[in-house]
């Protein structure tokens, strides 16, 4: 089984050449998924590992566009948990999705998910692609409004409430967008990242209010910077939005002048163990300019 | 009590104590495993919420107490205050009961209401496959090796110990150290939840405990109320744990925190 140690590490990247690597493999692992389901007592121990890297691989595939591969990844999680399995439904519905041609295609899966919400109301993996196919149709407001009634329901649902803030950050909506990050931190109280997303929102909204407002919200700002921080100590979006969020302030202290230095190692450290950080250069450039900026405004 | 400081000694075959201590060790072993395996296999998962409404009802809890549990982590004074009011007056109004009709009046008898059998079904089945073996072996036990005398511990014990090592054997005289069949099965059968755990991996069914904890812990499970129990009570109890809550934030000050941290480390 130490072949597979790989293949997971690389799958929990989210980053686009990972997943292309990950999915030049796709034919052989699959091979060797299949032998291992026509002889099921061999590897029984290890079988929610194996469907967990058939499923990351499917996504892996459809990325890179092998769509070959991803159908035969929907084809073999359906054989072992059924057609009508909630989670199957919803991959299968992601694959016709990415597959689509056009959008009259697009239109045919959103009817095909409103069939299927009519039979069982609470298929949570199938509400969730319908609202992510409602966004990919450009239509925000029924998306932001059919994620309404998802979280209605399910209140506890912390991915939900993240997609909600994103979308509707991307609406301009940023005390909507921050109100459903809190909601999401209530459930996972310990995620830097979130924390971090939140400072960012808070940072634009306070970018585009007037002066009474803005400096409340960058104050709150620089608090969920440094909550996140606290979290994780090499967090470099946190450090980021720190620096960035005192720009506007223009208030040099101490707590900028750290956050620099402390960007200035996690920055020197990822470049010089390069291949380790390959999915987040952009990151890792973003921080580089904001950090050059500083530099030449200084001098 | 026997004669201080002389030795007592009781004549037996000493093929009495293997063929009673391993027998019965080996018994109980066997028994637990089995139980486990049939606890897996009869077990029926909970049954998700068939409907968005039922959904709400349960999971409309568990907001409450993640607020409870977590403001302090997340939100500001204000942002609490706001989510407080609206949950409290949510659950005061019965917002989010599957059925707002149906409120104060009693609740629905769960041998009638098909949703409510199946869970003490479940529970009942639970009970059963705890009762019916040691049923079994207890009877087992006193038919073949009650009376019996197996072995002397080799440390002196107080006399309160007597009624724990001795039941089933009704001698005032004996001294502690003697244990009887019928103790002897007592111990295993409180002792080998390690045993388990070891055969079995950490979460086995074999051992009892783990079962009742679970069912003492409403968050962890998809449906918070019990077979029978009112929604309504449990969101009335609910306001007041959040009427009596006091906020403090943990951002306040957090950029002190995060500098004396990190200040006293040079290399990070």
């Amino acid at each position: 089984m130490q072949t597979n140690t790989p293949e997971l590490e690389v799958a929990s990247g989210s980053n686009l050449v990972a997943a292309f690597r990950l999915a030049q493999r796709a034919p052989l692992i699959l091979r060797r998924q299949g032998e291992t389901i026509s002889h099921p007592s061999v590897h029984s121990g290890k079988e929610p590992e194996n469907y967990g890297v058939i499923e990351q691989l499917l996504f892996s595939c459809l990325q890179s566009g092998d769509d070959k591969s991803a159908l035969l990844c929907t084809e073999q999680l359906a054989a072992r948990f059924g057609v009508t399995d909630e989670k199957v439904t919803g991959l299968r519905g992601l694959y016709e999705e990415a597959t689509a041609e056009n959008r009259s295609t697009l239109e045919k899966c959103l009817q095909q998910y409103d069939l299927v919400l009519s039979e069982n109301p609470i298929n949570l993996p199938i509400l969730k692609r319908r609202v992510a196919l409602l966004r990919s149709l450009s239509r925000p407001a029924d998306a932001i409004s059919s994620l309404i009634n998802l979280l209605d329901a399910v209140p506890t649902d912390a991915e939900a409430w993240c997609e909600l803030a994103d979308l509707y950050h991307s609406q301009g909506m940023s005390s909507q967008a921050a109100f459903c990050l809190e909601e999401a931190l209530l459930i996972v109280p310990n995620a830097w990242n979130i924390h971090a997303f939140l400072g960012e929102i808070l940072y634009s909204d306070a970018l585009s209010s007037d002066a009474g407002d803005s400096f409340q919200l960058l104050e709150d700002s620089i608090h969920r910077f440094c909550r996140s921080i606290e979290l994780c100590s090499d967090y470099l979006r946190g450090f980021y939005g720190l620096i960035l969020v005192w720009h506007p302030i223009k208030v040099l202290d101490e707590l900028t002048i750290f956050a620099r230095e402390r960007l200035n190692e996690i920055v020197k450290s990822r470049t010089s163990t390069h291949h380790l950080w390959k999915g987040n250069q952009s990151e890792l450039i973003a921080a580089k300019e904001v950090l050059d900026g500083l530099d030449n405004s200084d001098l | 009590m026997a004669l201080q400081g002389v030795e007592q000694t009781i004549l037996r075959d000493p093929a009495l104590f293997y063929w009673i201590v391993f027998p019965i060790t080996i018994v109980m072993i066997l028994t637990g495993i089995l139980r486990h395996y049939a606890t897996v296999l009869m077990n029926n998962p909970p049954k998700p919420a068939s409907t968005l409404a039922e959904s709400r009802e349960r999971l409309g809890l568990i907001r409450g107490v993640n607020l409870r549990n977590n403001c302090h982590a997340v939100l500001s004074k204000e942002s609490f205050e706001m989510r407080k009011n609206y949950l409290v007056s949510a659950y005061q109004s019965g917002a989010f009961l599957k059925d707002p009709g149906n409120r104060g009046q009693p609740p629905a008898n769960p041998m009638t209401d098909p949703a409510g059998m199946e869970a003490m079904m479940g529970m009942m089945k639970g009970n059963m496959m705890m009762m019916i073996p040691q049923t079994l072996i207890m009877s087992w036990i006193n038919a073949f090796f009650s009376g019996f005398v197996i072995l002397k511990l080799p440390f002196p014990l107080t006399i309160r110990f007597k009624s724990m090592l001795q039941s089933g054997v009704m001698t005032r005289d004996l001294d502690v150290r003697w244990v009887s069949s019928l103790s002897w099965y007592f111990l295993n059968l409180f002792g080998l939840q390690s045993v388990f755990g070891f055969i079995l991996g950490s979460d086995n069914a074999a051992s009892h405990m783990a079962q009742q904890m679970a069912s003492m812990n409403p968050a962890a499970g998809v449906n918070p109320f019990q077979p029978g129990q009112d929604p309504d009570k449990l969101y009335q109890s609910e306001v007041e744990n959040l009427e009596v809550m006091e906020h403090f934030c943990i951002l306040d000050g957090v950029e002190e925190r995060v500098l004396r941290h990190y200040a006293g480390r040079k290399s990070y």
